[in-house]
């Protein structure tokens, strides 16, 4: 059985104008240890798949089908105080933005011995102690747990959440675009250590991004969600090498690529689809250049072109499964 | 050789830092934040140049005090673009002696050589100026008021240079503004208000606003940043339209070096205020010569799980501009760092005809004028 097995998750959303599809129907499963990549363009229902599965949905969201299988429970039923026993012990998530994930009149040692204190019974000189092997662990000098989150730049304080991240040994982290607003040689730093600890620590990871590239650089598995549903999903190195849906291909090429030629990388015109009135049909058929009829009218289910590869398009035809 | 239209030299901007009262008494000196600290180049007719750097690097700084929205500290820029007459120039200058904002002999090196001196210009003469230096902002979130319609945005810039006859000449102005923006048709988008359009669709009434008044000169300040990938290269491919269409010179910003690769023609990496490495694109990202443009382009994420290179993945965080670090700035970081580094602040070298770095490692063919 795999760590995590997500099937047929849909998580919609109540707003004046109706119910917002976000997320309609994604299934994927991660195995220990293995870190896959969410990628799409804003708005696609990455994140919100993510806290789907730590329930940490807005009020006015709520899952209205399927199952999150995690290690033997459906996340999607569990609630109350077993709820908050899974939450930060078994699956941790790094938010986006570290500037306000923090909370800036609490030093940064207290705020990380808080949910190692709630969920172990250990008293405060050990969780102090094992605070201090964290920030080592993130390359923070362990004498900075005294400090507040203001004293730290962006970087470190991303460090400081990855450190809160795993303060209780977690099996699944879930990085929400964990280096968007750093500086490049930032984002090399953290994402370096982030793939380090999840090799060193055998984590399983979700790192969402709307960047292919951060991706590529970090996961083994990769999914591309379009209006809130996987279009495709295999490995890293099979998308990347042999993208099969149109919106993966777009995607790609919209990348310019440093050690590649000099040409302008091709766009992808138009905009997503209202998910609140989602179109009949494949959900990309009005950006697709080789959208026909069909695709207009009929939804295309996600197949297996290539053993481990899935991809949701008519025009993608199973090879040697 | 074509024209240069602007020429940016040993420009700074210092922010003083502000002092408590007990230390203003306990120390006589006062302490600056050099965020651009003597930065010079030039950019020439229908050229894109490009500055790229870390956040706090000075490069949206140096581009603000070109158009003077922040007043530099010191050094010169000039603006030798076409559209103001030479009457205009004339009076600027006229104006700028008499309020000795500069000598009768430079007001006539600036009238001989044909160009207007930026940083010395009077204030309300800066108005006639910035008709032809325009910006373009980052965040088509924030930029744009969103209790005004789109039609009253583009419109601003003729309202406060009080352009146009009467409305119906600013609205033709507006709806040419819109459409060269690529807001087709722009009578469908006039009346509507920024939040009725999309995140692209936004930037383009930013590229408008700054369209309207006919500018020859262009910043952008990190256009593109927080667009999704998939229509940032609309954008890119629109503001290289108007490149072709309207003769546009551009100075680009940019943190992200693949997009400054495939977009720009010169580049300039910028390090706590200054320009380390400076010269034609192609050869700067293919061949870099300074150790902190190595670094810089080695771990740019490359879109291919195949492609391994090595990364040099510099320690520690860009030191604060306020405590700039003596000798070479990039000292304290570099991996080459050698001991006349500590100490002595190296010049630009020039190592191909247009392509200089200050890097006491780089032995060129001379100095820099």
């Amino acid at each position: 059985m795999s760590l995590l097995e997500v099937s047929d998750l849909k998580t919609y959303f109540k707003t004046q104008e109706g119910t917002l599809k976000a997320v309609d129907g994604i299934s994927f499963n991660l195995e220990k240890g293995q870190a896959m990549g969410l990628a799409g363009e804003s708005g696609c229902g990455k994140t919100t798949a993510a806290l789907s599965i730590m329930k940490l949905l807005p009020a006015n969201g709520y899952i209205a089908g399927g199952s999150i299988n995690f290690m033997g429970q459906d996340m999607a039923k569990v609630t109350g105080d077993k709820l908050r026993a899974i939450r930060w012990r078994d699956i941790s998530i790094i938010f986006q933005g570290a500037m306000n994930a923090l909370n800036p009149v609490k030093r940064v040692g207290d705020q990380i011995t808080e949910p190692i204190l709630l969920h172990e019974k250990v008293d405060e000189a050990t969780a102090e102690k094992r605070v201090k092997e964290l920030f080592e662990l993130v390359g923070i000098n362990p004498s900075r747990i005294r400090e507040y989150p203001h004293e730290f730049s962006g970087g470190m304080r991303q460090r400081v959440m990855i450190a809160m991240a795993l303060a209780c040994r977690p099996k699944l982290v879930i990085c929400d675009e964990p280096t968007t607003a750093l500086d490049v040689m930032i984002q090399a730093q953290i994402l370096t250590l982030l793939k380090n600890l999840q090799q060193e620590l055998e984590l399983a990871m979700i790192i969402i991004s709307h960047d292919l590239s951060v991706l590529a650089e970090t996961c083994e598995l990769l999914s591309i969600m379009y209006a809130g549903k996987i279009v495709e999903r295999s490995s890293a190195v099979e998308v990347f090498s042999n993208p099969q849906h149109p919106y993966t291909k777009g995607l790609i090429a919209a990348f310019p690529n440093i050690k590649g030629e000099r040409i302008m990388p091709a766009s992808i015109s138009g905009n997503p689809p209202n998910l609140i009135k989602p179109p009949p049909g494949c959900r990309f058929s009005d950006r697709c250049h080789v959208a026909q009829d069909l695709c207009k009218q009929e939804e295309p289910s996600l197949i297996e072109v290539l053993p481990g590869h899935f991809a949701a398009c008519h025009f993608v035809n199973p090879k040697g499964v | 050789m074509s024209k240069e239209i602007i020429n940016v030299d040993n420009l700074q901007v210092w922010f003083p830092v502000r002092r408590g009262f007990v230390e203003s008494l306990t120390s006589k000196e006062q302490r600056w934040v050099k965020a651009v600290d003597g930065v010079s180049f030039n950019i020439k007719e229908r050229e894109i140049f490009c500055l790229v750097g870390e956040s706090g690097c000075g490069k949206t700084t140096t581009g603000k005090a070109i158009l003077r929205l922040v007043e530099p500290t010191g050094g010169k820029v000039q603006y030798g673009g076409e559209g103001l007459t030479t009457q205009q120039v004339k009076d600027a200058m006229e104006k700028a002696v008499s309020k000795k904002l500069m000598t009768k002999k430079e007001a006539e090196e600036c009238l001989s050589g044909g160009c207007v001196e930026v940083t010395r210009l009077p204030k309300d003469k800066m108005k006639l100026l910035r008709q032809k230096m325009q910006m373009i902002f980052q965040d088509p979130y924030e930029s744009l008021n969103p209790k005004q319609s789109i039609y009253d945005i583009v419109a601003e810039p003729l309202v406060v240079n009080n352009l146009g006859q009467n409305e119906a000449d600013r609205e033709t102005r507006v709806e040419k503004a819109l459409d060269d923006a690529g807001l087709r048709p722009p009578k469908h988008f006039m009346w509507r208000y920024p939040h009725e359009v999309s995140g692209g669709q936004r930037q383009r009434v930013g590229i408008a606003g700054a369209l309207v008044l006919q500018p020859q000169f262009l910043v952008a300040d990190e256009p593109v940043s927080m667009l999704d990938v998939s229509i940032r290269s609309e954008i890119l491919k629109l503001m290289l339209d108007l490149r072709e269409k309207r003769g546009l010179t551009y100075l680009f910003i940019t943190h992200d070096l693949s997009v400054a690769y495939v977009f720009s023609d010169r580049i300039g990496i910028m390090y706590l205020g200054k320009i380390v490495e400076l010269g034609p694109t192609e050869e700067v990202i293919k061949g870099p010569r300074h150790p902190y443009t190595k670094a810089l382009i080695s771990v740019v994420p490359k879109p291919d799980p195949r492609m391994k290179t090595e990364k040099i993945i510099l320690k520690g965080e860009r030191p604060d501009p306020a405590h700039i670090p003596p000798g070479c700035r990039f000292h304290p970081r570099c991996p080459y760092a050698m001991d006349k580094c500590r100490v002595e602040e190296p010049e630009p070298m020039y190592v191909s005809q247009e392509h200089w770095v200050t890097c006491w490692l780089v032995t060129g063919e001379g100095k820099a004028q």
